[in-house]
């Protein structure tokens, strides 16, 4: 049976004359966890915005549940949440109204104008932000006024609050401690607490930078100058790969 | 030889040179048959006339005052909202619509705003005559041109990784919108919101110059009058509503938390735009449109303007708005630069209060009273009365500044006027220049209001052609006034942009 998800077919990324992404094959099938090995400026981000749809590439085709992106309808595209490098959160509103920014796509306009006006229910995003370690004296403060760290769980809560079936997340465990990191990993690739997060977010593909993270992913993939370089299970890896990408 | 460099602070000074042609024409113009009464003017400042009959007509015609200018402050800011909405690229890129659209409704209200709510007053009442709606139709069509662009360079600012953020969570097309942009309509409502109501007011004086009603139409008369002392207590009592309206704004703290004042918002936001094309209905169906017909066959008389005379009459009009707008950059940092001392500020905000409440019909008739009307005269009243205006900004700009500079400066023995120059007005020089390009835009708009009342430039050819009802020459002077607005809108962009 045919269980892909995701699939990059033979795509490319050009701006400004520079090949960001080179001639990209890729398949990412259901309750696989990828991760994606790379240096800064090897094409990490623009590989996630491509699998998202977010930026349409020059050359190839982007399918997600074996249709293209312009076939799909506006839920079905809801089924990928990010988790960006820099967050992408709305500056001007508070910690609890981004994270019910994830529900936008299941309710409708007078939803997003209560969430606006404070009206709406906070507490399925209160639940989450519990989840991610976030002290409810933040719930209501404003995104410019939160820390590093406190930003980057609010971004994973709004990201998990979604309860989409593909996670595509780039660097999500920058700003956070050790400890934070364990329990943001097994949110992200376990779905620890299945009484809040009923639809399986299982199927991950999560760009790194620390190796000692790799552990939780059953394939990798190395990426350089826009190409992927290996497309390899974990167990299979070897410092040779990582010299190949890394040096 | 070394090269000359100029710096922003340099700049801002600079454009005083102005004052050499402008003062020469103005001593050889002088003339002291007017003497008494500019003396009676000023001394009546202090004399106004207060008693039971004068007080009744100040509360009257007040009351048409803050009806006709809420009334358009309110139409112009919801509307402008829309507009700001239509004629920004985040509209168009969550609808995924083709820019075209965009580039059509901007071009569109670059040309609406480039006519001053006078122009659009006089106007509408050789075709409708004089009625209170034509007050607020006059000032609502130019300014919400004027608020949809301030709207739509606030969500310019929205962060396009925001946008793909949220688009990226595909949510219907009106929630992703809504919150992308509800915090920067918020907070440009209350950032702009106060200083548009002022605008309003001061529109709805100078319309009432005109005979629009209001408290501008009594001033207007008493002045015809000379009746001074009745002059002032109207000047006064407006002052008095100004900063009255400033203090209540500022009372009404809005908060987007603030569950009460954000659902009485919207109300009022729904209720305003169904109230409107109701009215606009009524206005339609209620008019009568005999005036328009004859507007219709008087256009097809020949225009009897010579090229020669309309070409200086739009070099004057340049003239005058360039003129005018070095008095608005270099007078303000000069005089606070000369005059810098605790004492002298109170009476510089004083008289820059003086400047912005007395509107400019009335500055130049005053002026009027001891020169004979030119060009110089027109730049200078132009000049005044936005110095009052960058006069202002330039006071609370600098109380705020950072003053580190400056007492460290001052403590290595440099005089005071040297630590101001560089310690403090150095550091707002950049941005209060950018103001000044914005400032420049109005006084191009402006001089049609001078123009008329001082025999200069194409706004007083405009009143001219009107007056003789040549709806040609009307329209050749509108396009020509309206395309020496549209290009200096252009160029103060772009020094604005370079700027910020």
């Amino acid at each position: 049976m045919n269980n892909t998800l995701l699939e990059l077919k033979n795509i490319s990324y050009k701006y400004k004359n520079n090949l960001i992404l080179n001639k990209i094959n890729l398949k990412i099938n259901s309750g696989e966890k990828i991760a994606l090995l790379g240096k800064s400026g090897s094409g990490k981000t623009t590989l996630i915005s491509v699998l998202n749809g977010t930026v349409k590439p020059t050359q190839g085709e982007v399918k997600l549940f074996n249709k293209s992106f312009e076939e799909l309808d506006r839920k079905q595209k809801s089924k990928i949440t990010t988790i960006w490098q820099d967050l992408r959160l709305i500056d001007d509103l508070s910690a609890e109204q981004n994270v019910n920014c994830g529900l936008l796509a299941e309710n409708n306009f007078y939803f997003s104008l209560k969430n606006l006006l404070n009206m709406s229910s906070f507490k399925k995003a209160h639940k989450y932000m519990q989840l991610c370690r976030l002290h409810n004296s933040i719930y209501d403060k404003k995104i410019r006024n939160l820390s590093g760290g406190q930003k980057q769980r609010v971004a994973i809560a709004r990201s998990l609050i979604q309860g989409s079936n593909i996670l595509l997340a780039d660097e999500p465990f920058n700003n956070l401690d050790p400890k934070l990191i364990t329990i943001i990993k097994n949110l992200l690739l376990e779905n620890v607490d299945k009484s809040i997060t009923k639809k399986s977010t299982k199927t991950a593909l999560v760009a790194l930078h620390r190796l000692d993270l790799l552990n939780d992913f059953d394939k990798v993939i190395g990426i350089k100058d826009g190409k992927i370089f290996f497309n390899i299970k974990r167990n299979n890896l070897k410092k040779l790969h990582l010299d190949k990408i890394f040096n | 030889m070394k090269k000359l460099r100029l710096n922003y602070t340099s700049l801002s000074f600079l454009p005083i040179l102005v004052c050499i042609p402008l003062g020469y024409q103005l001593i050889n113009n002088i003339h002291f048959g007017g003497f008494k009464l500019f003396q009676e003017f000023v001394i009546s400042a202090f004399n106004p006339k207060i008693d039971n009959e004068i007080i009744i007509t100040v509360i009257n015609r007040l009351n048409e005052t803050i009806l006709i200018s809420f009334f358009s402050w309110l139409v112009s800011i919801i509307f402008g909202a829309i507009f700001g909405i239509l004629s920004s690229n985040i509209f168009y890129k969550i609808f995924k619509i083709p820019n075209f659209f965009y580039r059509i409704i901007r071009f569109f209200l670059t040309i609406i705003r480039s006519i001053h709510e006078v122009v659009w007053g006089i106007l509408l009442m050789q075709i409708y005559g004089i009625n209170f709606s034509i007050g607020i139709i006059a000032i609502c069509i130019p300014y919400i041109a004027v608020n949809s662009k301030v709207f739509a360079e606030q969500l310019e600012t929205i962060d396009y990784k925001s946008f793909e953020s949220i688009n990226q969570i595909n949510a219907p097309k009106f929630s992703s919108l809504i919150t992308l942009i509800w915090n920067p309509i918020i907070n440009t409502f209350k950032n702009f919101g106060l200083y548009r109501l002022e605008c309003s007011i001061r529109s709805t004086v100078i319309l009432g110059l005109f005979g629009i009603g209001g408290i501008g139409t009594s001033i207007f008369l008493s002045f015809q009058t000379l009746n001074f002392r009745e002059l002032w207590t109207y000047l006064w009592s407006l002052a008095v509503l100004i900063i009255l309206s400033g203090l209540i704004f500022k009372k009404i703290k809005f908060k987007t938390t603030n569950k009460i004042l954000s659902i009485s918002f919207i109300a009022v936001f729904f209720i305003t735009i169904l109230f409107s094309f109701s009215y606009f209905l009524y206005f339609i169906f209620n008019n009568n449109f005999e005036n328009f017909n004859s507007v219709i066959l008087l256009y097809q008389s020949s225009p009897d303007l010579e090229l020669f005379d309309f070409l200086k009459l739009i070099l004057e009009t340049i003239i005058l708005s360039l003129l005018a707008t070095g008095i608005v950059i270099s007078l303000p940092p000069l005089v606070i630069g000369i005059f810098n001392n605790n004492t002298s500020k109170i009476f510089i905000k004083f008289f820059a209060l003086l400047l912005r409440l007395i509107p400019t019909p009335l500055i130049l008739l005053i002026l009027l009273t001891f020169n004979n009307p030119s060009l110089s005269l027109a730049a200078l009243t132009l000049g005044l009365h936005n110095a009052g205006i960058t006069f202002k900004l330039l006071v609370a700009n600098l109380d705020n500044q950072d003053r580190r500079n400056y007492i460290a400066m001052k403590s290595l023995g440099i005089s005071k006027k040297t630590c101001w120059l560089l310690g403090l007005f150095s550091q707002q020089a950049k941005s209060y220049l950018a103001y000044c390009a914005y400032r420049s835009d109005i006084i191009i708009r402006e001089t049609a209001i001078v123009g008329i009342i001082g025999s200069v430039g194409l706004g007083w050819q405009l009143q001219e052609s009107l007056s003789s009802f040549a709806w040609q020459e009307v329209t050749i002077v509108l396009i020509a006034y309206s395309s020496i607005a549209i290009v200096g809108e252009f160029i103060n962009g772009k020094i604005k942009n370079s700027l910020t």
